[in-house]
């Protein structure tokens, strides 16, 4: 069992403190001049703990966990994708629309049948606008559906 | 009693009609929460609070919402323990143990219902405690100053892994981490720290988004990666034939559970599965040979869960008279009131009386809406359960966007939201718990502000921090919670373990 993946983290987290502790020093001096305790001093001790508790991870890491393999890795980026797409879509094409695409794809991709995947999603879609619209008086962007809205 | 006035006070503010209505859907959807499959009750919480949000609802009923959430989800957990040995959580471990044998023998409806009886006990006493026990430590805590709450803030950190807790360097770590987020933006001298010049950092990343993000989002990528998607079949729950006799017998055991769940729910670090293995254990000794625990006894499901559910009520007392909470649950609870603009700790019970007696006075209402709800409904529950996570999940994380996305109506914060899950899914990966990171962002403003109080007044000397002897006494506290995992966590995790493999 290989304990790489603790000891990578601490590297990283290694840089983090040190480049955090860094950043503390660099803060202007506020108006007044310096004085014994400023926006700097917690900062700066977080720094050290974080370091220490990252060298401790370098030097007695526990063992690794599986890291997911091939189709499962493309199975996590594809959902992650759908979340950015989701959010991208959101304004433009309206909350329906892009929920549908969202939920149901994130539901095939899950593993149910494509047809029920996508009803799930226009369902649930329709249902959480029209509980936010009237039961909640919140708005959500209508998108390309707002055709209907005029008549 | 000023104590009885205020919380006749407060029955008034939990009795108001909408504040009853909203318990009751709160406790509907907690037990919804708790018996689906893949949501924890802090999850089910925290995707709850951007909606508490947007309906504009009042503090007090907010509260009141959440907290029969929280009350509820306690109670639908179990479902999946008794039905399917699968605990939903730690300490929903202890249940299994004789749960599942008595629904392997036809008691479904029976075990079900004792835990719910239990649970309601359990829920009882240590409420029935908060109320005597949280005015009294608030009144305590007035006397603390800034060096004491700075240590008392470094105990919550260094207890917070529990006694189960695995490996507590990671949980330092992790309380860094949550720390070093909540220093980004602009500070109380009006320095801008690690903003990077981008406008939206100005005012700090916004926990609720980070919370969301940390559970729902990396839960989501878990069961992708797991392929969990399938779910269960239909189970069958036998009707109910319950003797009152049969109630009557399980009395002490929920009695004695509620008791030592609430004392292992208000010590630091202890937490619900200390309290409902100590609830378990305890049975086993005073009911010695007459028993047939590991066998179905009723006495081994009520005893743990009314242990659990004590302690989840016991836990609300740090968190409310501190405003240090002892779990990842009502971490999420202060998050909602520190985004409601109310500061948990001592002065709460005297500014906001009405809303901590309201909240009180509804975590009694919402046991027994529970009780009432739990054992007719709990078909429509055990129904839920077979729901598939491949349909539920994406829902889920669908109402979590747009409960976000109602708070500011910002593109950035769902981005951001994202980040967060995937970075969420990476720490989960490596054993780097959440809950310090959620607890460091809550508690970072508050921490530093003692911290440069303390110091501020000691003209920069460190020493100010350990020099009274109450401030001494709570980093021992602290040193020891940070230790004791070492040597007591690897016997006591063997030993659920080995109850658990005795019964399999």
């Amino acid at each position: 069992m290989t304990q790489l993946n603790d000891r990578i983290f601490g590297v990283l987290m290694l840089v983090l403190a040190v480049a955090y502790g860094w950043g503390a020093t660099q803060f202007p001096v506020p108006f007044g001049g310096s004085e014994a305790v400023g926006p700097e001093t917690f900062p700066k001790v977080l720094a050290v703990v974080l370091a220490l508790s990252s060298l401790y991870l370098m030097f007695k890491p526990d063992p690794d966990n599986a890291w997911p393999k091939g189709r499962i890795i493309l199975e996590l980026v594809i959902a992650v994708l759908v979340l950015v797409a989701y959010t991208l879509l959101l304004q433009p094409l309206g909350f329906i629309p892009s929920t549908l695409l969202a939920v149901g794809t994130l539901c095939w991709r899950m593993g149910a049948a494509p047809v029920r995947a996508y009803v799930t999603g226009a369902v649930a879609g329709v249902v959480v606008y029209l509980l936010f619209t009237y039961a909640l008086n919140l708005a959500l962007p209508l998108g390309v559906l707002s055709v209907l809205e005029g008549s | 009693m000023e104590t009885l006035g205020f919380l006749i006070d407060g029955f008034g503010v939990a009795l108001a009609p909408h504040n009853l209505m909203f318990a009751l859907i709160g406790a509907f959807l907690g037990t919804l929460i708790g018996a689906l499959p893949g949501l924890g009750p802090a999850n089910g919480v925290a995707i709850l609070i951007p909606l508490a949000f947007t309906l504009g609802l009042p503090p007090e009923t907010a509260l009141i919402m959440l907290t029969s959430v929280y009350a509820g989800a306690m109670y639908g957990g179990r479902i999946s323990s008794i039905l399917l040995n699968i605990p939903g959580d730690e300490p929903a471990m202890m249940t299994c143990l004789d749960g599942y044998p008595m629904a392997q023998k036809g008691k479904a409806a029976e075990a079900l219902a004792i835990s719910a009886i239990a649970s309601f006990m359990g829920s009882l006493i240590a409420t029935i405690g908060l109320i005597l026990l949280a005015p009294l430590l608030a009144k305590f805590a007035l006397t603390f100053g800034a060096a004491e709450y700075f240590a008392l803030f470094v105990l919550a950190f260094a207890t917070l892994g529990g006694i189960t807790g695995k490996n507590p360097v990671k949980t330092i770590l992790a309380a860094a981490i949550g720390l070093m987020i909540a220093t980004v933006g602009i500070d109380s001298t009006g320095t801008q720290r690690y903003t990077f010049g981008i406008l939206k950092l100005y005012e700090g990343v916004d926990f609720i988004i980070a919370i969301v993000g940390l559970f729902a989002i990396s839960e989501l990528l878990f069961f992708i990666e797991d392929r969990a998607g399938g779910g269960k079949g239909p189970m069958k729950v036998n009707k109910l034939t319950l003797s009152f006799k049969e109630v009557r017998e399980i009395m002490p055991s929920s009695i004695r559970g509620g008791i030592l769940g609430f004392i292992a729910g208000v010590l630091p670090g202890a937490g619900a599965s200390l309290g409902s293995f100590i609830g378990y254990t305890l049975e086993k000794k005073v009911v010695g040979k007459k028993g047939y625990f590991g066998e179905g006894d009723p006495r081994g499901v009520a005893g743990p869960e009314a242990g659990n559910n004590g302690a989840s009520s016991g836990a609300l007392v740090p968190m409310l008279t501190l405003g240090v909470p002892g779990s990842g649950t009502t971490a999420v609870l202060l998050a909602l009131l520190i985004s409601m603009n109310i500061t948990p700790g001592p002065l709460m019970f005297t500014q906001h009386a009405d809303i901590v007696w309201g909240v009180i006075a509804a975590l009694l209402i919402g046991n027994f809406l529970l009780l009432l709800l739990n054992i007719p409904l709990v078909g429509i529950f055990v129904k839920l359960l077979s729901v598939p996570p491949k349909y539920l999940l994406p829902i889920v994380t669908m109402v979590a966007f747009v409960g976000i996305y109602s708070i500011s109506n910002s593109a950035f914060d769902l981005y951001f939201m994202v980040a967060f899950g995937v970075l969420g899914y990476f720490l989960r990966k490596l054993e780097i718990p959440m809950v310090p990171i959620i607890l460091g962002l809550l508690l970072g403003p508050e921490m530093e502000k003692n911290l440069r109080h303390a110091l501020t007044l000691s003209d920069g000397d460190w020493t100010v921090l350990w020099s009274s002897g109450l401030a001494i006494g709570l980093w021992v506290v602290a040193f020891v919670g940070l230790v004791l995992p070492y040597i007591v966590g690897p016997i006591l995790r063997r030993r659920m373990k080995a109850a658990q493999e005795l019964t399999d």
